[in-house]
């Protein structure tokens, strides 16, 4: 196939690489496909969904990382199951947990707007906070998840759970989010030139808070979904923190910002999965696992370049002379006022 | 210690620098030798052909003036001559020699060859003895080199500049714009051995005594058997201090003269009428809307504004005019415009919407990753979409309508990157214009823009006016402000005159910008 | 013509510049003035040693962080980073002392890969380095899949040393940081580190390579990254990759206390280990100020947006 081709839809890698698993896995396993890929389209989506906002996130442009969506799952996943709890409605557990995400996102972005703090820090606080209540509720808890909600998510008509349509429907907002609306539009003008974008006479400031708002209700309703489908537990988002960023990297989405590809989310938020299915069906270590995804990570990375910002899509994979780069860049005088 | 290796032109006597006798005096044709030769070169960036077969020869010993209006091709054949980067086409030879098409600045044929930028090539965060490091660490010993680099800068600085004010210990982002021009002039000096000195706009951020030492100082080094290039938008500067001038047009040099006998309008006319003059009718309408200036509405004001780079700065805006804001780059024009744009502070007033038209399009204009429509309609979005959602069909049109009127080539559809300068330029333009805004700011939007594209701009900026809307106009090239109706001078932060209908000229605009600069001094050290 | 008026700016640029560390230290200050008054052993040397102890590798790791930071990058690596180099100290560098220093300058020479890479393919260093996150950890797990293992002697008696006169965790401290001064902010490399985070095109114009600059301020962060994880095994008395996971945030919010930025250009040796005590002190107060320990790494956070948001305060007034 044309490289060219397969650089200008970036999200074919993601699918591409999960195919791949899925056929290894067969040829290891020898059973039949159908379930593996059952399985995989009900875990997925937990991945999609806090993947789908950290994509977002970092369409906003260089700098910006939301590193506070790991803790929020964690925490959510205690608020909504005691919600739920309490209230006797999975569904207001499940807005508890997304109030929740929103609010810890809101810490982030008073201090990101407010105080200047880079994103890394300002969500890292924020995380920081939201682990603290996640410690402190945890001890002693023993509210257990609404069974309703956990038999929802296990509902898998035709071996497609019906969680994975939500998520592709939610996906498909995105898109039409990102295309059709002023908002959307005015993200990725954030991304790809703030300045320009601030001098067209874009809110960049609303911008972006908006953008941290949503990825941490995102992050809220994974928390709230995935405690109703395992259990709450401290640690429940640890791993989600790597893997939100390596599946936005994966699918294409542009790390320097200005261009979401909600789209191959899916395809690597898949593989991820797959590939974990893989690493247990052989039998490999956790270390083997980590250092499979931080490699696959790296690769990718290191394989797609980055910050070439002005070939557009087509030369992601040409080069430009150094030179040429230097006539473009001014001094960085600007950058301390 | 190593310091006596490090400056060129002082080891060779400076004494018999000629800086009393009077500019010109020993100007005619000199018979030195050739430094940098630059044959036929042909150098294009993209679709743009930047130099398009440029013979130069720049000799020892001389100061050759190179003019041309902006995308002339001069920084790029700048950047060629210095090293900095390979011709496509052609040869540049440096005392005879070919130098090879990958021959970076590394190369050690350059390595006599030096060039001062205009916008500075010095790190901020680090101090200028260690930015001397940087770019002149061949001749500098590898202990001790801070306290070297120190005497070294300060000693050359003290004699290009005195009166400079800083310590080689000083940070450069702590600079004020003039000392850093000076450090960057300095740093680029600063070599054992110099063959050519490239001065890009150098007197650009400088004080009139500044300027004055400069060139003191290039004829001094020119006595001593050192060339300098100079690259300046100042005519009469460059008539003044050159022996010879080339001039640049479209990517060739068109002519080369002697500088003597030659006068500022012979140079103009060998540069092309680089500036659309407003016809006849045109000016008849600026002279008509001016008079009904005063019975305008309001639509923005600034009441004795005052802040970092504005002293009480008083100005208003009429519905449907066009306000020129004139004077030197960086008189307080730019801040002007960050009010209206931002009018945040009680002693600005801003009635109804803006939108903005950037000057530096690289950095605050264009969104690369999109097409020429998406850049286009960014801003008007807004306008059309209803609760937040988009309406495509309305937005085509509107595209549709300004890609048609200011003939922007490539078409809707093209990548923004792929387009000359001049038709981002365009786009940039209509983006402002196609927003249903009250009030237009140009922040020298026409720097490096083509004649025809600036021609097409000005009818469109009156335009609009004649329908009603304001524009807010900062433009280093004093000539476009003909197309205004009211123009405000800026010195130092100050308004130094209002100039209304007839009374805007460009000589009148100059004279008003420079005079009584001597007074400047001591007002800015209040 | 404004000659004169830049001429009395310096001090007051000067002053803008150092207000950061300022602000830490008088935080030191008091935070060491709280734990006084809590309990009087901590001000004799003893006391000190005990309380500085804890700090010492965070401030080296800061120090690792602070270099990249120089050249505009951040590192989320270092906390698995350091992790990795405590599990191979207790482990290689016990049963085969040799191996063990291969392995050592091995990771080292494998940050240098890394920035390269980061470098050439013109990657974001911030997510380069998550992703090298889970490869140091990946590695870590596979040496000592659990905490354990015993450090070399030579290691152990370092940390247990204690000479009489003062407290000793201020000696690596203090040498961390001189050595790293010198390198950053007196030699001509640091120059080349710093005009990289500041101006990469006045360094290109000028003839000197991108690339090298960033090699450079990688492995220097590497080698950092490595004492760091050997002092930590020193003070544990064994490996575990986990043991510094804190360290991936805490040493760039120290970096931060201590004056530096996230555009690059500035090194800030002095400011970091004053940055790092501060912020590896908050745990001690808290405890002894009996704050549950659930919360707090919610206090350190706060504490951390407090004293940005102090920083964006200093500098309104002194701007």
């Amino acid at each position: 196939m044309n490289i060219r081709a397969i650089a200008s839809r970036p999200w074919i890698w993601g699918f591409a690489a999960a195919v791949l698993v899925w056929l290894v896995i067969l040829t290891v396993s020898g059973q039949g496909g159908g379930q593996t890929v059952s399985l995989a389209l009900s875990l997925a989506p937990y991945l999609v969904v806090v993947g789908l906002g950290q994509m977002l996130v970092i369409t906003a442009g260089p700098g910006n990382i939301d590193v506070s969506v790991a803790p929020i799952i964690s925490l959510a996943g205690f608020v909504s199951v005691g919600v739920a709890a309490s209230s006797g409605s999975a569904t207001v557990g499940v807005l508890a947990g997304i109030g929740v995400g929103v609010l810890i996102a809101v810490i982030s972005t008073v201090a990101i707007l407010g105080l200047s703090v880079p994103p890394i820090i300002a969500t890292l606080a924020a995380g920081l906070v939201a682990s603290s209540v996640t410690l402190t509720i945890a001890t002693g808890f023993t509210a257990i998840p609404d069974p309703g909600l956990r038999q929802l998510l296990n509902v898998r008509p035709a071996g497609v759970p019906i969680l994975a349509v939500a998520v592709a429907v939610l996906t498909g907002l995105i898109v039409l989010l990102l295309r059709r609306t002023v908002y959307g539009r005015s993200l990725i003008a954030v991304g790809q030139n703030r300045r320009a974008a601030e001098r067209a006479g874009i809110p960049v400031a609303r911008v972006i808070a908006t953008t941290y708002l949503v990825s941490g209700a995102l992050a809220g309703l994974t928390g709230a979904l995935l405690a109703a489908y395992i259990a709450p537990s401290a640690d429940l988002g640890t791993r989600y923190l790597l893997d939100s960023v390596a599946v936005v990297v994966i699918g294409g989405t542009l790390i320097s910002g200005g261009r979401a590809v909600p789209v191959g989310v899916w395809g690597a938020g898949l593989f991820f999965i797959l590939l974990d299915g893989l690493v247990n069906l052989v039998g490999w270590s956790t270390a083997a696992q980590n250092l499979l995804k931080g490699g696959l990570v790296l690769f990718v990375l290191f394989l797609a370049g980055g910050g070439d910002r002005a070939g557009g899509t087509a030369s992601r994979f040409r080069r430009r002379p150094r030179t040429a780069a230097a006539t473009t860049t001014t001094t960085g005088d600007n950058t301390h006022g | 210690m190593h310091v006596e290796n490090l400056p060129a032109a002082s080891s060779q006597d400076p004494s018999q620098g000629p800086s009393e006798t009077p500019p010109g005096a020993d100007r005619g044709p000199r018979a030195g030798r050739p430094v940098v030769v630059a044959k036929g070169v042909t150098k294009t960036y993209g679709r743009t052909r930047a130099l398009n077969g440029v013979d130069l020869e720049v000799r020892a010993g001389e100061v050759l003036g190179l003019v041309g209006h902006n995308g002339a091709g001069k920084s790029t054949l700048m950047r060629v001559l210095a090293g900095l980067e390979s011709c496509d086409d052609g040869a540049v030879l440096v005392h005879g020699k070919e130098v090879s098409g990958e021959a970076g600045p590394r190369a050690a044929d350059f390595r006599a060859v030096r060039m001062a930028y205009q916008e500075t090539s010095l790190c901020p965060d680090l101090t200028i003895a260690e930015n001397i490091w940087v770019s002149s660490r061949h001749c500098l010993p590898r202990m001790r080199w801070r306290r070297a680099a120190s005497d070294a800068v300060r000693g050359r600085l003290d004699e290009m500049f005195p009166g400079h004010g800083v310590t080689p210990r000083d940070r450069v982002e702590d600079l004020s714009l003039a000392q850093r021009q000076m450090v960057e002039i300095t740093r680029a000096s600063l070599v054992d051995r110099l063959d050519l000195l490239i001065l890009d706009e150098p007197t650009e951020s400088l004080g009139p005594d500044a300027a004055r030492s400069l060139y003191d100082y290039v004829r001094r080094l020119t006595a001593a058997g050192t060339a300098v290039l100079l690259i300046s938008h100042r005519i009469r500067e460059v008539l003044s201090v050159a022996d010879r001038v080339a001039v640049l047009r479209d990517g060739a040099v068109t002519a080369e003269r002697f500088a003597e006998g030659l006068g500022e309008q012979d140079v103009l006319t060998l540069m092309g009428a680089h500036v659309a003059v407003p016809s006849e009718r045109e000016r008849a309408a600026a002279a008509h809307a001016a008079e009904g200036a005063a019975e305008r509405p309001v639509v923005a004001e600034l009441r004795g504004a005052t802040g970092p780079g504005l002293r009480e700065v008083s100005l208003r805006v009429g519905a449907g005019e066009v306000v020129g804001l004139a004077g030197l780059a960086g008189q307080g024009q730019q801040e002007v415009l960050e009010r209206l744009w931002r009018p945040v502070r009680r002693d600005t007033k801003v009635l109804g919407t803006r939108a903005y038209v950037p000057g530096d399009r690289q950095r605050s204009g264009v969104l690369p990753l999109w097409s020429v429509a998406e850049n286009l309609i960014v801003t008007a979005m807004r306008g059309l979409a209803k609760q937040g959602i988009r309406r495509p069909a309305e937005e085509r049109a509107a595209v549709g309508d300004w890609v048609e009127r200011l003939a922007i080539r490539g078409g809707a559809d093209a990548g923004i990157t792929e387009l000359s300068g001049g038709n981002q330029q365009k786009v940039i333009v209509a983006r402002a214009f196609a927003s249903t805004a009250e009030l237009v700011l140009l922040d020298d939007p026409f720097r490096g823009v083509d004649v025809h594209t600036k021609t097409d701009l000005y009818g469109l900026i009156r335009q609009e006016a004649a329908q009603g809307r304001s524009v807010v106009w900062y433009s280093s090239e004093n000539a476009e402000m003909a197309h205004c109706d009211r123009v405000y001078v800026f010195r130092a932060g100050r308004v130094v005159a209002e100039l209304v209908g007839e009374e805007i000229s460009e000589e009148r605009i100059i004279a008003v910008s420079f005079a009584e600069s001597e007074s400047d001094g001591e007002q800015s050290n209040e | 013509m404004s000659e004169l008026l830049a001429s009395a700016l310096p001090s007051r640029a000067r002053m803008r510049r150092t207000a950061p560390a300022v602000v830490s230290a008088v935080a030191l200050a008091a935070m060491i003035a709280v734990c006084a008054s809590l309990q009087s052993d901590v001000l004799t040397v003893g006391g000190l040693t005990l309380v500085l102890s804890a700090t010492v590798p965070l401030v080296i790791a800061a120090q690792a962080q602070m270099v990249l930071m120089s050249v505009g990058d951040i590192d989320l690596g270092i906390g698995s980073f350091v992790g990795l180099v405590t599990v191979v100290s207790a482990t290689t560098l016990v049963t085969s002392p040799l191996l063990g220093v291969l392995m050592l300058l091995g990771l080292v020479a494998a940050y240098a890969v890394l920035g390269a890479l980061i470098h050439l393919r013109r990657v974001p260093s911030l997510i380069a380095t998550l992703g090298a996150s889970f490869v140091w950890l990946g590695l870590g797990l596979f040496i000592l899949p659990t905490p354990g293992g015993s450090t070399p002697e030579w290691l152990a008696s370092f940390g247990a040393w204690a000479p009489a006169g003062f407290p000793a965790p201020l000696l690596p401290i203090l040498v961390v940081a001189l050595v790293v001064y010198l390198l950053t902010s007196r030699s001509a490399l640091g120059v080349r580190m710093r005009g990289l985070g500041s101006n990469p095109v006045a360094l290109q114009r000028a003839g000197l390579r991108p690339l090298t600059s960033r090699v450079f301020a990688y492995t220097a962060a590497g080698a950092l990254g490595v004492v760091s994880g050997l002092v930590l095994a020193s003070q544990t008395g064994g490996g575990d990759v986990s043991s510094a996971s804190s360290y991936q945030l805490m040493t760039v919010a120290a970096v931060i206390l201590g004056g530096g930025s996230f555009v690059g250009g500035s090194a800030v040796p002095w400011g970091v280990a004053i940055g790092g005590v501060t912020l590896g002190l908050v745990s001690v107060v808290l405890s002894l100020l009996d704050v549950q320990s659930n919360m707090q790494s919610a206090v350190q956070g706060v504490i951390v947006l407090a004293v940005l948001a102090g920083r964006v305060v200093v500098g309104k007034v002194l701007r």
